[in-house]
């Protein structure tokens, strides 16, 4: 499909663009040194070259505070709200989150498909950005590199004095329709190096996992933690939830609804009556690390983190799952050699 | 990657949507355990297979995963064994018959009883297992042709937590039944068997590959009743476990009831034992 150049002096006026078709969300500055995904109000504020934003676009689609149904207590009666589809373009996207966008399509169309989620990811765009990693990003080796334009409509690759915008799909295409851009008749810049790596291939990361079950990092790691489950809240393929009543002041309405949960937090497999399923940190610290790269890969052949190191930015104790994936390789490869 | 095709809501069902039941009978077992008789509108079946559970809610108070006690033999309603223990379940023990809950569901594997045809059946419960098994149980006397001997191991902590009083009696009058019952302490006057569960096993009289278990009770009984079955020379494959998780929506979405890679509301609660050997955090 078509390539088009898109100057740096050209490119408010393309979301612009964007913006008369669609409700465009685009990556803004919060604060001093955070970013964060918003709707678009003024072009110029949007920020496409940014190391990463707080938290991915998941939370358009699974929103951390849903309501699963309405209730009316004096007629003990229920209903479903209608969920609204979003009809948004996703402006400078970096691969690594458009790849977490459809590993939860997976996760959301698989066994009992479901509508919410659906009925608001159905409609959305999405314009990937190309991006400079930083010592946190490593999604190069879970097989995202910076340019990797797997599920998106327009990427934007950037290149001297601008962006090569390249067209994926017919929706892409459709959203450049009328206004007028070059070709882009260049090669594309090489993507940018990365400076962190597990250091196997991600096909080899289930066997590294399954040897490294009772390895004696996860009790270290457990050490430093304080199961306050950040990594679960800013990581984009997370989409585990717990559900909640809440009664309005009058008694007579409430909600169900459902909030974002993690599996670091202890309370996350206790059962009535007491019992935890896993009540060490380290056995928690262990779920997570299994989840992203063994229990769903085993599944789906890919591994389920994508690489955009917000859990060890993010982390308050300063714990690294590449570290950790790493140590695992070292064990599993010491035994091998 | 997802088809593109498939990101639509036009095939999606009312997941977390719960149908209105009628309490129509509530019986209380002991100061903990009542036993739920509930209708579905116009007395549809709830459809279930003995070992699966329904979520049941009060609105504004929350729900929760409760096995199905009554087997699909008996018609036109459903029963709930549901012990107090937090806010749900002792909201639910307030309510009278006419009142109504939530239902969704049924979820889960379940027992899958063609498997079970013409082989003996060897029930061991612990407690509160007793519930979901008493599905099982009554499924195998309702169709009691189709299955060989019937051997109930109950254990319970006292006498004063014995459930199921009426049909615990029937049990033990019924020449089709090998019921065998045992407390861990009895109270003074207790005429009966005195022991944890896994003594009333090495005394049993099995006819060994034709005998499959059913195992159900709280978490640190299983390792101890895999154990007393191995040494009366149980086939592994012969052996099947109901275990306990917080499956929270029941439809493979929230996460919460995961053993390792495997979603309890999904794969389980009943599991055949050479499916979970390998999950380390199943037992």
């Amino acid at each position: 499909m078509a390539r088009f150049y898109l100057e740096n002096g050209k490119v408010a006026a393309f979301i612009g663009h964007l913006q008369q078709q669609k409700t465009v969300y685009a990556p803004h500055r919060k604060g001093r040194n955070a970013f964060a995904f918003a709707p678009v109000d003024r072009p110029q504020d949007v920020v496409l070259d940014y190391p990463r934003t707080v938290s991915s676009i998941k939370r358009y689609f699974l929103p951390p505070r849903e309501e699963l149904l309405s209730f009316n207590l004096v007629e003990n009666t229920c209903e479903q709200p209608v969920v609204a589809p979003l009809d948004a373009v996703f402006l400078g996207v970096h691969s690594y989150d458009v790849h977490a966008v459809l590993k939860l399509d997976h996760n959301f169309v698989s066994g009992n498909p479901e509508r919410n989620y659906l009925t608001r990811r159905q409609g959305a765009l999405i314009v990937g950005v190309g991006f400079t990693p930083d010592r946190f990003h490593f999604s190069g080796s879970v097989g995202v590199p910076a340019g990797d334009t797997t599920g998106c409509d327009l990427f934007l690759h950037p290149c001297e004095g601008g962006y090569a915008l390249e067209a994926l799909t017919p929706d892409g295409e459709g959203l450049v329709a009328g206004f007028p851009l070059p070709a882009h008749t260049a090669g594309l810049p090489a993507a940018a190096p990365f400076h962190q790596h597990i250091y196997v291939p991600q096909a080899k990361l289930k066997d590294v996992l399954a040897h490294g079950y009772d390895s004696e990092v996860w009790e270290e790691e457990a050490e430093k933690c304080t199961s306050c489950g950040t990594c679960n809240l800013v990581c984009p393929t997370c989409y585990c939830f717990d559900v909640e009543d809440a009664v309005d002041i009058t008694v007579t309405r409430g909600s169900r609804e459902r909030r974002w949960d993690g599996c670091l937090l202890r309370s996350f497999t206790e059962v009535a009556g007491g019992e935890v399923f896993r009540e060490e940190p380290a056995a928690r610290q262990r779920h997570r690390v299994f989840r992203k790269f063994k229990y769903i890969s085993d599944e789906t052949g890919e591994p389920w983190c994508v690489g955009c190191g917000r859990c060890t930015a993010s982390c308050t104790a300063g714990i690294s799952i590449v570290s950790i994936v790493n140590r695992l390789v070292n064990d599993h490869d010491a035994v091998k050699a | 990657m997802t088809k593109r095709e498939l990101i639509t809501p036009a095939a999606t069902k009312d997941l977390y949507l719960p149908v209105m039941a009628e309490i129509t009978d509530v019986r209380s077992m002991t100061p903990l355990e009542k036993l739920f008789e509930i209708r579905l509108p116009g007395g549809a079946e709830l459809g279930h297979r003995p070992g699966q559970f329904v979520e049941v809610s009060l609105f504004g108070v929350g729900e929760a995963p409760i096995s199905i006690s009554s087997s699909p033999t008996r018609k036109g309603a459903f029963e709930l064994g549901i012990r107090k223990v937090g806010m749900l379940t002792e909201m639910i023990h307030r309510m009278q018959p006419g009142e109504r809950i939530g239902i969704r569901g049924p979820f889960g594997s379940g027992f899958d009883m063609a498997k079970f045809k013409g082989r003996d059946v060897l029930v061991v419960a612990g407690g509160i297992g007793l519930v979901p098994l008493r599905s099982l149980i009554n499924y195998v006397l309702d169709n009691r042709g189709d299955f060989g001997r019937l051997i109930i191991c109950y254990g319970s902590k006292s006498d004063a937590d014995l459930l199921f009083e009426d049909e615990r009696r029937l049990w033990e009058r019924d020449p089709r039944v090998e019921f065998h019952l045992t407390v861990d302490r009895g109270s003074p006057g207790w005429q009966g068997r005195t022991g944890v569960i896994t003594t009333l096993i090495p005394g049993l009289d099995l006819d060994l590959p034709n005998t499959l278990a059913c195992v159900c009770g709280p978490p640190v009984m299983y390792r101890f009743v895999l154990l007393a079955l191995k040494s009366k020379r149980l086939p592994e494959e012969n052996i099947y476990m109901s275990l306990e998780r917080r499956m929270k929506c029941g439809v493979g979405k929230c996460g919460h009831c995961q053993i390792n890679g495997s979603y309890v509301c999904q794969d389980g609660p009943v599991y055949h034992y050479p499916d979970i050997k390998a999950l380390r955090e199943a037992l």
